[in-house]
């Protein structure tokens, strides 16, 4: 449980971000929640990216989902929009892999080669 | 799907997509009467008696793009394998309500499974919807409504991400003084 000096800080850290979020923009991260994202393991890659995100102090970050975009064999899928550069999105994303991209595409700014399966350079 | 919090994800997701403002999911344990029944109702915009009939055909499905619908069949699946059943309620502009029936003590029931992942994930994806969830087990009782989870004052100064953690610890305490079991009672486990 958290002591209100916990939550405390925790204002201090998210009054920042949003300041911060609405003078550039703030990076947004989808995870697929259809039938097939939620039967891959959709739920904990959320549940890893909300946990990594809250380590990280990164309350700047939006989490929202989608449902089936038709690649099911490559579900649990997450895209990384960071504003000003190309959206990626990553396959078969467990709650290892989704850890591991929160440390470095979102907070290091390096996209994980390995797990892309597609880049949208032109939005 | 390994287990019921997952199908639950899966039917809430269905009440997200039919417009639903508002989703209600009620988990309860019944020993005496030997059944977990579990119930998904919105005020989406509802089935009318031919989709009703089709929502639990595999092969059908209401979004564009798509060939198969599987979410409904394979909770039904799920719980008819294990003695129980699915009933849907529906009706167009009225919303949807899903219920299924498990047998608790049956050896092919699937666990219950990480209820409060479910709805943190569920809250997640769906900011604007407002959820509520109840369980009803042996030991206990537990309520909640998303929008009475937090403070005034803690929704003002805190992000989406510390809110989301925030739910968790919440939902998990306050399953765990229901006496909740990931297992969901019965023999097994």
């Amino acid at each position: 449980m958290k002591s209100i000096k916990d939550l405390e800080r925790v204002k201090e850290q998210a009054l920042a971000e949003i300041r911060l979020r609405a003078s550039s923009g703030s990076p947004r991260v989808t995870v697929g929640m259809g039938t097939c994202g939620i039967a891959a393991g959709a739920r904990e890659t959320m549940l890893a990216i909300i946990d990594e995100l809250k380590k990280r102090q990164r309350f700047d970050v939006t989490i929202t989902e989608t449902g089936c975009i038709g690649l099911c064999a490559k579900e649990p899928i997450v895209e990384v929009e960071i504003p000003g550069e190309p959206k990626v999105v990553y396959g078969n994303v467990d709650a290892a892999r989704a850890r591991q991209i929160v440390a470095s595409h979102i907070v290091n700014r390096r996209v994980v080669d390995d797990w892309v399966i597609n880049r949208k350079e032109d939005e | 799907m390994v287990d019921i919090s997952l199908h639950l994800l899966d039917l809430m997701q269905n009440s997200a997509r039919a417009q639903a403002t508002e989703v209600a999911l009620e988990v309860a344990e019944d020993r005496e009467r030997d059944t977990l029944t579990v119930t998904v109702t919105d005020n989406g915009k509802g089935m009318d008696d031919e989709e009703k009939r089709l929502a639990l055909d595999p092969f059908y499905t209401t979004k564009q793009g798509k060939k198969v619908g599987l979410g409904l069949p394979l909770v039904m699946q799920a719980a008819r394998m294990c003695g129980g059943d699915v009933k849907v309620e529906s009706g167009p502009g009225s919303g949807t309500k899903v219920q299924v029936t498990f047998s608790l003590s049956h050896l092919d029931r699937q666990p219950l499974g990480d209820i409060p992942a479910t709805l943190v994930s569920f809250m997640a994806g769906n900011p604007d919807i407002e959820l509520s969830f109840s369980y009803v087990g042996e030991k206990g009782t537990f309520h909640m409504t998303s929008s009475r989870l937090f403070s005034k004052r803690e929704k003002e100064t805190l992000g989406q991400i510390a809110l989301l953690s925030l739910a968790e610890e919440r939902l998990r305490a306050g399953l765990a003084r229901a006496g909740f079991r990931p297992d969901g009672g019965g023999v097994i486990g």
